[in-house]
């Protein structure tokens, strides 16, 4: 066992790693643009980019719509991002290096998981206009799908720790990474993970074929902090990833943290990737796979799991 | 553990948040507000679980109802024929029985509360009672837990059967005939 770093120092680390993390993203995010459409790179500006489009952002006017519920528009990108920090703090970033362990810190996670759905259903049906309301409906039945692979996928890293906690989950990563234990499980966290912070092929409630779906009608400061909440989550999401499957803080040389940033460098970078290389996935095709191929895929890994540790 | 006053504050923020949600379920004109209240006060419950040492029902408590009252929020849109649960609608009715109701709950709650005999055990760590909570679920009440399990799991492939598209109703597409706007008039199929 390490010592627990104090907390100040546990709290500045998740800041620290939201901060970069969501920056990074935007960065990753309009290179990867560039390199696929095969565009010269220019670093200069592809690291002003996320800064110049906030300016942008917050000197927009701010609109609004016919009778919106303001309190709920208004919560929505708070209540996304503080589920993000709420799950960030309970992923260990290094030995000893967590905000909180709780016993149940994996059910913990989760209800921040759940709790998702609700955020962005709020963010889509507050301003009270059709194209965002699809955008909500649309995640609602996209969030009942993936919430039992999910759960299902991480149940299974709790198993050869034989505790709930994340830290503890981590720590019987040591002589083997859940990757490799159980090769099922990352692929589907994946999948999951680009469903839960609505990424790229599986951004369907803030897809372009709805003209922003949830977020169509902010401007403004409102679509600055509705992109920053759902930034903070994929890099919730992609912390998580590296805890729970690639042995989070273990490897060879490097330091604990570094290794962490590395990996969870490396699932965001995926992420992002596959952000620009795959289409758009239809919300019937979604649902159809979680439930009969991810569920069952998701048990198997369980059962496999559970019969090497007996 | 964190102990002493900032248990007592955290107690009282979620008993408030609790009460206040829950009046506010009431006041709201909008069923899909009235289910985010809800789930807020259930929130503020799952919380005070928490501080009482019932970790994981707590938490299960949260995550459990933020699934559940999405759910409920777009059925009742869909039974309501109110679209998108915005149209301005009460939210109360049969108001002397349901007053009759709450006030004798409130009573025989309060009773239970004030004259009930409680015992004085110091709650078992979060750990040993997620260990307790598993051990019985696989144990002495795993039959009951099973049986009530599968009759939900049956519930829901017929729930499933009656709303697909081959349903109680002949096939989907074929369906759907809006109801008539003349009151009187006989809906026109």
């Amino acid at each position: 066992m390490n010592a627990a770093a104090p907390l100040e120092v546990a709290l500045l680390a998740v800041a620290v790693a939201l901060g970069v993390g969501v920056y990074a993203v935007a960065v990753t995010d309009g290179l990867v643009a560039r390199i696929v459409a095969g565009d010269a790179i220019r670093p200069g500006a592809a690291f002003l980019a996320p800064v110049r489009t906030a300016a942008w952002l917050l000197t927009q006017t701010r609109t609004s719509t016919e009778r919106p519920d303001a309190a709920g528009w208004a919560l929505a990108p708070a209540l996304l991002a503080g589920l993000a920090v709420f799950a960030l703090t309970m992923v260990p970033l290094g030995p000893g290096l967590v905000v909180a362990d709780p016993d149940t810190g994996f059910v913990a996670f989760s209800a921040a998981i759940a709790f998702v759905m609700i955020a962005v259903f709020l963010h889509g049906w507050s301003p009270n206009s059709t194209f965002s309301l699809i955008g909500a409906y649309r995640y609602g039945a996209q969030a009942l799908s993936f919430q039992i692979p999910f759960l299902l996928a991480m149940l299974a890293t709790a198993l050869p720790a034989e505790s709930l906690s994340i830290v503890r989950i981590v720590e019987a990563q040591e002589p083997l990474w859940n990757v490799v234990r159980q090769p099922l499980g990352l692929p589907i966290y994946l999948v999951v993970g680009l469903a839960v912070s609505f990424w790229g092929p599986l951004n369907l409630p803030d897809g372009s074929d709805l003209a922003g779906g949830t977020s169509a009608e902010d401007a403004g400061i409102a679509g600055l902090l509705w992109a920053v909440a759902r930034s903070s989550m994929l890099v919730a999401v992609a912390a998580m990833g590296a805890a729970g499957f690639l042995g989070g803080w273990y490897g060879p040389l490097l330091p604990g943290p570094v290794w962490m940033i590395v990996k969870t460098v490396v699932l965001l970078g995926a992420i992002v990737l596959a952000g620009h290389l795959f289409a758009r996935v239809r919300i019937q095709a979604f649902v159809l796979v979680s439930w009969v191929i991810l569920i069952p895929l998701a048990l198997l890994n369980i059962f496999v799991s559970g019969a090497f540790l007996l | 553990m964190i102990s002493g006053p900032i248990i007592d504050i955290a107690f009282f923020v979620f008993a408030a948040g609790s009460i206040v949600a829950g009046y506010r379920v009431f006041k709201t004109d909008s069923m899909v507000r009235a289910a985010f209240y809800l789930l807020a006060s259930f929130a503020a419950v799952g919380g005070i679980m928490v501080l009482l040492g019932a970790e994981f029902l707590g938490m299960v408590l949260i995550l459990m109802m933020a699934g559940e009252m999405l759910v409920m929020a777009i059925v009742m849109v869909m039974f309501m024929m109110n679209p998108a649960g915005l149209n301005p609608m009460v939210m109360v009715h049969q108001n002397r029985v349901a007053a009759i109701a709450g006030v004798v709950a409130f009573l025989a709650l309060a009773g239970v509360a004030v004259l009930g005999d409680f015992p004085d055990n110091p709650a078992p760590t979060p750990a040993a009672a997620t260990e307790e909570l598993g051990v019985e679920l696989l144990g002495d009440s795993m039959l009951v837990f099973q049986t009530a399990g599968v009759t939900l799991l049956t519930a829901m492939i017929g729930a499933v059967v009656i709303a697909g598209r081959r349903g109680r109703y002949g096939v989907a597409e074929d369906g759907s005939v809006e109801p008539s706007l003349q009151p009187d008039e006989e809906d026109a199929t």
